[in-house]
């Protein structure tokens, strides 16, 4: 099975975030990581490459800083890599990223199996797996929970509310967006981390794909959110900090 | 004139509650761009179809019996034969787990952009202004479409649900419903679990900031048992294993509304809150004095847990 992964690198969201000009965040201040549920979208397509064969292939539309969490990836177990790095598709929408994504899916050749993770942490849009889907003609499930395949037949669980779970039936090749806790994505091993060193890393502009950089959407301003509904934030060492609260909670809002 | 569109949502014939935010949505956004409020259900028959006409004055029905489940290749076919006939302007669509798996492909049908999970929308200058939670809720955003349609997914609680009441006129618009490539086989429960802590008075939850199971356990479970209540936890907690699906609060998991609800190493994401934010009286504890859980919560405290909680046991 050939099997692509769209990674995208994106803040820890534990970070001091500055926003610059109402318009960026200040990286200087950001450690970066593998967006969390793209983490779960590597480990799914890894396992199904141990049991199937076949190879895994990370896609990733980033700046320079992306090419450390590709090979956090690669020293997983993927095999090799496309790193979309252009800073047109930096300043475009989730519909430029996924037309490069599809163009460079298109450009490997014979992929029987596309992931995504659900969102991104930091857009949380959640719309480019989709949108994906519908550019490469493919059938797509999103919030994927458990996932069977046997040839080209695939059993899939979608996630509902209130923890229901939707089973469908659907064939390859497909877009699937993968949900957390479908499985334990693993740590990379030592000797896992020294081939990734080695392992393809094609670089690639939008030029290169053939892929258009006009975005649907513009970006209009960022700004920390301004609450009417602020918590009383109660002050002090751990040990008054506690007695206070436990006094509020039993005198204030009687709730103990 | 030309409409905003609500895209009903429905499940065993019972419309979701998002449904009659984006109704409420839709008045609002349309009498703001001089457009006018409509919907389009999609269906076996028109039955759900008569429902949302008690929530907006226009109502498109299509009725396909391929149209009897929810898949994003019949939705979204429905939804296309309903925008080619009609002037839409806008589509509405909720951020719920079927609208996120429709909302892209019609966008890309529409060949409009979107803009997905918003929380508030201002028009100026006659155009949209979408507002949206982005940095799991840190910090928020305004985008805007430049083509001359648009599509827009809401979070839920983003609208107060529009109350029943007219008697709006629905209207049939043919579709063909062909090729839809995935098969909804059955709808199974998974998180059955001896454990109901939606009934409980006072739930204390622990998130990835307890940083392992063992952790979770020691610091969490004792905490809960001293209050007299139940603990709970958010996704990652149940992902990593370290507590059963049962005690998940969220968007994923229960809804609960006790007295007190103690948010322990939680950062407080949208899906997170949407589960416990009817809590009467939430406190925060969490070393990250910009996490979103500080804008919902009464009381918090900013520091590390592992200091804090056992404070909190000494004087209980
Ligand atoms: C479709 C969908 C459905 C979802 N459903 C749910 C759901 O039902 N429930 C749910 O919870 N999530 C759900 N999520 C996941 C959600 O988006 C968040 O990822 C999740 O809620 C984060 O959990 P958390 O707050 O425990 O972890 P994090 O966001 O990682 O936050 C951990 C927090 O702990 C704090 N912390 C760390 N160490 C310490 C310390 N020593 N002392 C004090 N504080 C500390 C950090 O500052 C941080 O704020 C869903 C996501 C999607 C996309
Ligand atoms: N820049 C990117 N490079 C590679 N994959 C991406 C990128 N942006 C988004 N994706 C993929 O699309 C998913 C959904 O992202 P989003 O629509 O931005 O919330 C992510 O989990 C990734 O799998």
């Amino acid at each position: 099975m050939k099997i692509v992964v769209c990674l995208k690198q994106v803040p820890d969201m534990e970070s001091n975030f500055k926003i610059i000009d109402g318009k960026s965040i200040d990286e200087s201040q950001v450690a970066f990581k593998i967006n969390d549920f793209d983490n779960y979208a590597v480990e799914a397509a890894l396992q199904l490459k141990e049991k199937n064969g076949g190879e895994v292939i990370i896609v990733s539309a980033g700046p320079d800083r992306a090419a450390k969490d590709i090979r956090q990836a690669f020293a997983m177990g993927a095999d090799w890599g496309i790193q979309i790095n252009d800073p047109a598709v930096q300043a475009g929408d989730n519909f430029v990223v996924a037309q490069c994504l599809q163009k460079a899916i298109q450009g490997i050749g014979g992929v029987d199996l596309v992931l995504t993770g659900v969102q991104a942490e930091d857009d949380q849009a959640a719309v480019t797996g989709v949108m994906l889907a519908e550019l490469l003609g493919m059938p797509h499930c999103t919030n994927v929970v458990k996932l069977d395949i046997s040839g080209a037949n695939m059993t899939v669980n979608r996630e509902l509310e209130g923890g229901l779970n939707e089973v469908l039936e659907m064939s390859a090749p497909a877009v699937l967006s993968i949900q957390s806790g479908i499985n334990e994505p693993r740590y990379p091993t030592l000797p896992g981390i020294m081939k990734a060193k080695k392992k393809q890393l094609d670089a690639k502009k939008a030029s290169d794909l053939g892929a258009s950089t006009d975005s649907k959407t513009e970006f209009v301003k960022m700004f920390f959110p301004v609450s009417d509904k602020k918590a009383e934030i109660i002050k002090g060492d751990p040990a008054t900090a506690a007695k206070a609260l436990i006094d509020k909670l039993k005198n204030e809002a009687k709730v103990i | 004139m030309a409409k905003i569109l609500v895209i009903a949502e429905h499940r065993d014939g019972k419309l979701s509650d998002g449904t009659l935010e984006l109704c409420k949505a839709a008045k609002t956004i349309a009498s703001a761009m001089g457009c006018e409020p409509a919907a389009a259900c999609f269906g076996k028959d028109d039955s759900i179809a008569k429902e949302v006409a008690k929530y907006i004055p226009t109502v498109f029905c299509v009725a396909d019996a391929a149209l009897e489940k929810y898949t994003s290749d019949g939705y979204a076919q429905a939804a296309k034969a309903v925008i080619d006939s009609q002037d839409v302007k806008g589509v509405l669509i909720a951020q719920s787990y079927d609208g996120v798996d429709f909302a892209a492909k019609v966008a890309m049908a529409m060949g409009a952009g979107i803009v997905s999970n918003c929380n508030k929308v201002a028009v100026e200058g006659g155009a949209p202004v979408f507002t949206r939670n982005t940095y799991n809720g840190k910090i928020q955003e305004q985008k805007k479409v430049k083509t001359d349609k648009f599509v827009a997914t809401f979070e839920k609680g983003a609208y107060e649900m529009e109350a029943a009441g007219g008697a709006g006129a629905v209207t049939a618009v043919s579709a063909s419903i062909s090729n839809v490539r995935t098969k909804v086989k059955e709808v199974i429960a998974t998180m059955a679990g001896a454990v109901d802590i939606s009934q409980a008075k006072i739930i204390v939850s622990g998130g990835r900031g307890l940083k392992d199971g063992d952790k979770y356990k020691d610091v969490i479970i004792p905490l809960a048992k001293k209050l007299g209540g139940e603990y709970g936890a958010s996704r990652p907690v149940v992902d990593s294993g370290w507590t059963e699906a049962a005690r998940q609060v969220g968007q994923s998991g229960k809804t609960v509304t006790p007295d007190l609800y103690m948010a322990i190493g939680i950062s407080g994401a949208i899906q997170h809150v949407a589960g416990m934010k009817g809590s009467k009286c939430i406190v925060a504890i969490n070393k990250d004095p910009e996490a979103p859980i500080f804008n919902i919560a009464a009381y918090g405290i900013v520091a590390d847990l592992f200091e804090v909680v056992p404070q909190l046991m000494e004087n209980l």
